[in-house]
């Protein structure tokens, strides 16, 4: 082969390569909008999604959407993979505290946000708590996805109780009674993500317990209130619940209730959605009530769901525009309703629309919302907040008090781990 | 006579031969590169720059979407300061100290069974690979349903030979937590041993045992004396496989226990995911990843000696 034949084959190479990146860069301008979301446990909600509403907007403005669907749980490695590489999606969907993970890459949306309290009702306090970091909106809260109490109203009627407990105390109390009649309670005590900070977190405030103050600095798991709210744990899961609960995730407590295992659970309202689907003679005599208060009060967890545009993306006006459209009362309360109430508004306008009348048994969650809060609350959510509950602290305090430690030990344990947390701000 | 080169006629004055790509192909140093390139640009991007980013990254506190900054040893000292650090670190060792010497113990045994002359026998092989190739998430969900309290098979036979209801709690049980993913693990890590010491039984040969048999070693003699030392280098680099699959185990434990109760089964793998992904610390994560670096350093180290002392 002549010597020249080699420069031939590398000007072809480079050719080839860069015939590759040219589509690549045409593709920049004009591009459908790349829109992430998990995986909605209702069917219809994602069908709504790309049958109607991105029809609907192009037709409206000539622009496509593309709606990518991530399977449960994989949303935030997905987020971290397009913010850490600067490419893959222009707005996604954000749980709990990643509003504040990722506010530097966040477009400030405001505008929208504003905009929606002031037409839709005005925002539960909760929904600045969600979606504002120093001052601007970084989200647009969406939803909450509450976790609730879930009761079997055939038992409990089978020991006198037609009507939920009011405290802790008091279900406790049934609890004790029902387990006798082999009928236990089922509350996560594992590492799940969703059921068992949807109670645990509850009950600390509700005993008056925190993690760390209000200034984002201050550790005061170590009280008198969360003493009595391990003491009250303990005792809750020894007598009124399965041992299993202590390694459950999210998955198990549907599985007890659909095997008519437990009589009382906490849960969002996938439990009596499935069953009216597949277990219809369960679902007759399930129920769903807000959480039971403690001696300061009845709380309920936000778990979270907003929706944000990537400053860094290209097309973050087009991301912009599309996610003020869809956040438009026109648009959002045809989502909404496409999940019947699922997805709870964080917005009051919603609170008499017919979709809480699908399903009267779910409006408790609707009134929850007045007082929801995100996990680690009244501290500011941020990343030390976020890596506090990926260690489960608050979690496996509560866990190890039901295995038997002490009540001082465990709290000591979760003190020392918060300290260290909050020590390298 | 003494031949000297220069005067061999012809070789002076032979032309140089053009370039052919084909013979500068055939030149040892260039074909051994040729051969050598891909997987060594391989290694440097997909093994080497990974790893490289990883000690760059436990270096530094680095939140995720933020731009890092330089702590040099923060992180690992941050760790230390851990009581789940240190729990993880036991667990990690246990896991796989404990599952290792079963799937050894357990692959031997089966490599022997299976050199065994019987009906079926390549069939039953090919079967005994199920639990090597069933992706470990589903094999997992069946095994979460089988250690399912309400659901169980195992607690359903111990009932029916007089354990009262319902039986062990085998996930919410700390230490039968730990036991379960030590034999689910086990369960499916056997095959790799067996079939990969069966490979080395038959490169044994007969004349050996014959011998050894005429010289009066019984069963248990010509197992010591004869196919242990021959299999020894097969194990013990089937050993160094597989404590570094069960060291850097993730899937089974995410999937079944997500590290629970109570941080109970949670590896050095899934806790620096929770740490790095859940968390968003993205630095603190790669620590606690790289945390188990030197304990697997330390182990190919020894076994790579070990195996070139006895090469030489």
């Amino acid at each position: 082969m002549p010597r020249s034949s080699r420069r031939d084959v590398l000007k072809i190479a480079l050719a080839g390569a860069g015939a590759a990146a040219l589509p690549w860069r045409a593709n920049a301008a004009g591009r459908p909008i790349m829109m992430l979301h998990e995986s909605s446990f209702i069917k219809t909600f994602d069908e709504f999604f790309q049958k109607t509403l991105i029809p609907n907007y192009k037709k409206e403005t000539g622009v496509d959407v593309v709606y990518e669907i991530t399977s449960v749980g994989s949303l935030p490695s997905r987020d971290a993979t397009v913010i850490e590489t600067g490419s893959g999606a222009d707005l996604s969907m954000l749980t709990l505290l990643f509003p504040f993970l990722y506010q530097d890459k966040l477009l400030d949306v405001s505008d929208i946000a504003e905009e929606m309290g002031q037409k839709q009702g005005g925002w539960y306090d909760v929904g600045k708590e969600a979606g504002m970091v120093n001052g601007k909106w970084k989200a647009v809260p969406f939803s909450n996805i509450g976790q609730l109490m879930n009761w079997r109203t055939d038992w409990f009627k089978e020991v006198g109780v037609t009507k939920f407990p009011d405290t802790w105390e008091e279900l406790y109390e049934v609890g004790k009674k029902l387990k006798a009649k082999d009928h236990p309670f089922g509350f996560e005590l594992g590492h799940g993500f969703g059921d068992n900070h949807g109670w645990l977190y509850p009950l600390l405030w509700s005993y008056g317990g925190h993690e760390v103050e209000k200034d984002g600095k201050t550790v005061v798991i170590d009280s008198d209130e969360t003493a009595k709210a391990v003491d009250f744990c303990r005792k809750f899961f020894k007598d009124t619940m399965l041992d299993d609960c202590l390694s459950w995730t999210d998955v198990s407590n549907n599985k007890a209730w659909m095997s008519e295992q437990i009589s009382c659970t906490n849960n969002a309202e996938s439990i009596l959605w499935l069953a009216k689907r597949d277990f219809p003679d369960i679902a007759k005599v399930t129920d769903q009530a807000m959480n039971p208060q403690g001696p300061k009060g009845r709380y309920h967890l936000m778990n979270s769901i907003s929706h944000g545009v990537f400053n860094f993306s290209p097309e973050k006006e087009a991301a912009h525009a599309f996610l003020k459209w869809l956040m438009d009362e026109k648009q959002l309360g045809a989502w909404y309703a496409s999940a019947d109430s699922y997805y709870q508004p964080v917005v009051k306008g919603y609170n008499n629309a017919p979709m809480w009348d699908v399903e009267p048994r779910n409006k408790p969650y609707r009134d929850a919302m007045a007082t929801a809060h995100l996990p680690g609350w009244p501290a500011p959510p941020d990343r030390r907040l976020a890596e506090a509950v990926a260690k489960y602290v608050v979690i496996d305090m509560f866990a190890k008090a039901c295995t038997g430690s002490s009540t001082k030990d465990v709290i000591k344990t979760a003190d020392s781990q918060l300290r260290e947390i909050y020590k390298s701000a | 006579m003494v031949i000297r080169s220069a005067t061999l006629p012809g070789v002076a004055a032979r032309p140089r031969r053009p370039f052919s790509l084909k013979s500068w192909a055939d030149r040892g140093t260039v074909f051994s590169w040729l051969m050598m390139g891909p997987p060594v640009l391989f290694i440097v991007t997909f093994v080497g720059y990974p790893f490289f980013y990883g000690i760059f990254l436990s270096l530094e506190n680095r939140p995720v979407a933020q731009p890092g900054t330089f702590v040099g040893l923060a992180n690992f000292i941050k760790e230390a300061n851990d009581p789940v650090f240190w729990r993880v670190v036991q667990n990690t060792f246990v896991y796989t100290g404990v599952a290792t010497v079963l799937k050894m113990a357990g692959g031997l045994g089966l490599a022997l069974a299976m050199n065994q002359q019987f009906k079926l026998k390549n069939v039953i092989r090919a079967l005994l690979l199920l639990p090597f190739i069933v992706p470990t998430v589903l094999s997992t969900v069946a095994f979460m349903w089988m250690l399912d309290p309400a659901f169980s098979v195992v607690n359903r036979v111990l009932v029916i030979f007089g354990m009262p209801k319902p039986g062990p709690s085998w996930l919410g049980n700390p230490v039968l937590a730990m036991i379960s993913i030590i034999l689910i693990n086990t369960w499916r890590g056997l095959p790799f041993y067996g079939i990969t010491l069966l490979a080395g039984l038959q490169t044994v040969p007969a004349e050996l045992y014959e011998a050894a048999t005429i010289d009066g070693a019984g069963s248990w003699q010509r197992f010591r004396f004869v196919t242990l030392p021959i299999l020894q280098p097969i194990i013990l680099i089937v050993t160094l496989f597989s404590v570094i699959f069960t060291f850097a185990d993730f899937q089974l434990v995410y999937v079944l226990t997500h590290g629970g109760p109570q941080n109970a089964t949670a590896l050095f793998a899934t806790y620096a995911f929770d740490i790095g992904m859940g968390g968003g610390q993205l630095g603190l994560g790669a620590a606690v990843a790289l945390a188990m670096l030197p304990a697997l350093a330390l182990l190919i180290v020894a076994i790579t000696l070990y195996l070139r002392k006895k090469d030489a």
